[in-house]
């Protein structure tokens, strides 16, 4: 080995066999940009990290390793150029006229997750109603390309955000659009849009319509609705207000009650282990089939629906968290999937409904459409209970 | 036909109940993200000299300060001095690893931020980004350019064995063993003939239960005078750890003493608290960290506070939800950014924090699919337990038997 000792020395670099998988690390550099819009005016807030600042403008003159306030106060107008020659915004309004921009808000500070950011505020005021708005962001890109901005954007009670990377190209920002709520025009060049609301309205159609169990608890449902029980007997409807007063009461109450779980879920806030509320479903799909072979609920079908829609709505919240978001992530999908599933949900009521409604007068519709498919319907969810409760493969039946 | 009874006679009540609860997340997971990040109350100190931010000082003297400042000047001129860039790029990811601040892998980056996206950059360029990438988790990126690198022939033979080793070094945590075994024993061979091609084979031997063997060789290795005797009692280290043994403690306390050095001291903890001693576990984390509280949580790079937060909801100290909050706010504020790479970590945050297997056993299932060292096994183990679904599993039992990887710790499993 002594050959060897010598040979040490040959690697300058750092000797990491073992500390390569472990991440140790505080998060990369981030700026956090909030573009809203009220009005006429739109205002662009940027909080910028002080360590970054620091790093790029030398703020701590005295070089002690602490900013006191005077320190970064005496600088602002050094933080304005930068942020002005950096975080380039211009904003027109409809006719195409671009905003004047105002002078910056006095400099203030936030508490963000490492560390304290400066905060740099502008109005740009327009003379008719903002359209739209182009962002260039070229902020720390000399010195830390890793640095992000993170853009948020206000739009009533939703947030979309996007993340910038600096030195890419400018980024065109749909303001009108954007107010009315009509969903993401915006073109990103070179950055990446959190939010794909139409992907998660599809999952959320997606999930219900191969969710046959879903399916078939709706289906059991309805299947009656388009039946009056008069005497212990099936009759077809004569109005198709009551039907359709019955379809309604049982979709609506579905709905309401899965959204009210799906939200409480996907917050963490009710978190019920998934084989119970597998095995629930089941139970939930028996229960209303055998509610069809002998009713019990007949007009008030739809507290049975609410009771176990809200069931459902766990299933639906574990189908939206194993699309792989993070917690703080969850909120905006929340919305378009939930959509997706009522989506889905109404078209199968409207292919449904009115095929049924169209059966109601055969004679054979109590006996093999409702009785049969009843018990067809009851004995698949007994495999699905058993196969759910004992954690056992029956069937295979899927569900 | 009772369970309908039942099931249908919820009181009418609840739902109004239920949905003032969904009101009040919904108002909770908005007050969250804005926590987070996207934006909160700013405010105007009311002294100039109220202390506004701690400055990391990471380097030593003053007159060392004032050269990366003004080699920071220069940065910002992007200029194209190779020599420059790649000490200084070199400086920047040392800062990163002992301080655990990606911000220096940024730095680092910036001054090689020339030859970045050049496939035909001077070798030794390449080989930095290869670092930083791999630093960064970029595993395969990184392959890719130090397997470039490494078939050119007329390489630099110093340049040859960095690649060879950082190569080696990936593949291992990638769980591609056969295709490290190769590279460390090119670096032992001549024409390197290199000791670091020992300890890393040693390492291999190690991770497949040839621990007698292994440990002789790092013996030998350890008694040449100029060895890095801090890398060494760390390889040590982990292989007694690795074999259950007791000697791993003394080990990691001998590595940290010769090196300050914050893997080793997240290793040290981890040990800890796997030998049920999580109080010396929050000593261990916490030595030569400032004493105030907020003070202790805001500075602690996130591989310490997890442990840290770990430690004290073991012991119940009653600053463990500040902890996991702290922690919490840092995951969310990654997340923010697209970056999902820590999920080892978020996985054991999951499981040995917040007490949330389902979600541990995800995160434990994505980090299985990138890291495959004996700390994800036993995660992906562990995670699958406490979530009930012990089949998930199957996936690290199927590696342990492909690559007959030996650890007490999974034995101990089952």
């Amino acid at each position: 080995m002594n050959a060897a000792s010598a040979a040490w020395r040959v690697l300058s670099l750092v000797l990491c066999l073992g500390g390569l998988a472990d991440a140790w690390a505080h998060k990369a550099s981030d700026a956090y940009l909030r573009l809203s819009v009220d009005g006429h005016v739109v205002t662009l807030r940027a909080d910028i990290a002080m360590r970054d600042l620091d790093r790029d403008l030398v703020l701590d003159a005295d070089d002690d390793g602490v900013l006191r306030w005077g320190e970064v106060r005496g600088r602002a107008a050094d933080l304005e150029a930068l942020v002005r020659r950096d975080l380039r915004l211009t904003v027109t309004d409809a006719a195409g006229v671009p905003c004047p921009v105002g002078p910056f808000a006095p400099l203030q500070l936030e508490q963000h997750s490492d560390g304290r950011y400066a905060v740099l505020a502008r109005n740009w005021s327009c003379p008719g109603t903002p359209a739209e708005a182009v962002l260039a962001y070229d902020l720390f890109a000399a010195t830390d390309p890793t640095h992000r901005g993170i853009l948020a954007r206000p739009q009533g009670a939703t947030v979309t955000t996007a993340i910038v990377a600096p030195g890419t190209s400018a980024m065109r920002l749909a303001m009108a659009v954007a107010a009315q709520g009509a969903g993401a025009t915006e073109v990103a060049a070179g950055t990446t849009s959190t939010t794909a609301a139409t992907g998660f309205f599809r999952d959320g159609v997606h999930h219900i319509w191969i969710g046959i169990d879903h399916v078939l608890f709706l289906v059991v449902l309805l299947l009656p609705s388009v039946l009056c029980r008069e005497a212990g007997r099936w009759r077809p409807a004569a109005a198709w207000r009551p039907a359709l007063w019955s379809v309604l009461g049982v979709v609506t109450a579905f709905t309401v009650a899965h959204s009210v779980t799906l939200g409480l879920a996907v917050f963490d806030i009710l978190n019920p282990p998934s084989r119970w509320v597998e095995s629930l479903i089941a139970l939930s799909v028996l229960l209303a089939a055998l509610n069809n072979l002998r009713p019990v609920l007949v007009e008030t079908r739809w507290r049975l629906t609410f009771a176990f829609g809200l069931v459902h709505g766990f299933g639906f919240a574990s189908a939206l968290k194993d699309l792989g978001l993070q917690q703080a992530d969850l909120a905006l999908p929340l919305v378009p999937f939930n959509l997706g599933v009522e989506a889905g949900q109404l078209a199968i009521v409207a292919v449904l409904v009115p095929l049924m409604w169209a059966a109601r007068g055969w004679r054979g519709y109590p006996r093999w459409v409702l009785g049969a498919g009843s018990a067809l319907v009851a004995a698949i969810a007994i495999v699905w209970l058993v196969e759910r409760l004992f954690d056992v493969q029956l069937l295979g039946l899927g569900g | 036909m009772k369970a309908v009874r039942v099931g249908i006679s919820l009181p009418l009540a609840r739902p109004v109940v239920v949905a003032l609860a969904v009101a009040r997340a919904t108002a909770a997971a908005v007050a969250g993200l804005i926590a987070s990040g996207v934006a909160a109350e700013p405010f105007t100190p009311r002294h100039d000299d109220e202390v506004v931010e701690r400055l990391p000082l990471r380097a030593g003297s003053a007159g060392e300060r004032a050269r990366q400042r003004a080699e920071q000047r220069v940065l910002q001129q992007q200029p194209r001095d190779l020599g420059l860039a790649l000490r200084a790029a070199r400086e920047a990811i040392e800062r990163a690893r002992r301080f655990g601040d990606p911000r220096d892998l940024g730095t680092a980056q910036a001054w090689l931020q020339p030859w970045w996206a050049d496939p035909d950059a001077p070798p030794a360029a390449r080989l930095l980004k290869a670092t930083v990438l791999q630093a960064r988790h970029d595993f395969e990126p990184a392959l890719a350019e130090l397997d470039r690198l490494l078939v050119e022939r007329d390489l630099p033979a110093a340049l040859r064995a960095q690649a060879e080793l950082t190569r080696a070094a990936v593949l291992q945590v990638r769980g591609r063993w056969a295709e490290a075994r190769a590279g460390c024993e090119r670096l032992a061979a001549p024409p390197l003939a290199l000791p670091h091609g020992h300890a890393c084979l040693a390492e291999l031997d190690s991770l497949q239960g040839r621990d007698a063997l292994a440990r002789q060789r790092l013996d030998a290795l350890d008694r040449a005078p100029a060895a890095p005797h801090a890398w060494l009692a760390l390889l040590r280290a982990e292989l007694a750890e690795r074999e259950g043994s007791a000697a791993a403690g003394a080990l990691y306390e001998k590595a940290l003493h010769l090196e300050d050095d914050l893997y080793v001291r997240a290793a040290y903890a981890d040990w800890l608290l796997d030998a049920g001693r999580p109080g010396d576990a929050a000593a261990i984390v916490r030595a030569g960290q400032a004493k105030d509280l907020t003070a202790l949580l805001t500075g602690l790079p996130d591989a310490l506070l997890l442990r840290l937060a770990i430690a004290w909801r073991r012991t119940d100290d009653p600053a463990a939800p500040r902890a996991r909050v702290e922690m919490q706010a840092r995951f969310d504020a990654a997340a923010l950014r697209g970056d999902m790479s820590h999920a080892r970590e978020r996985a054991r945050f999951a499981l040995d924090v917040v007490g949330d297997a389902a979600q541990a056993l995800r995160e434990a299932e994505l980090n299985w699919a990138v890291q495959r060292e004996p700390a994800d096994a036993v995660l992906l183990v562990r995670a699958a337990r406490a979530a009930k679904r012990p089949e998930a599993d199957a996936p690290v039992r199927r590696f342990i038997q492909e690559h007959t990887m030996r650890d007490r710790r999974l034995e101990r499993l089952g």
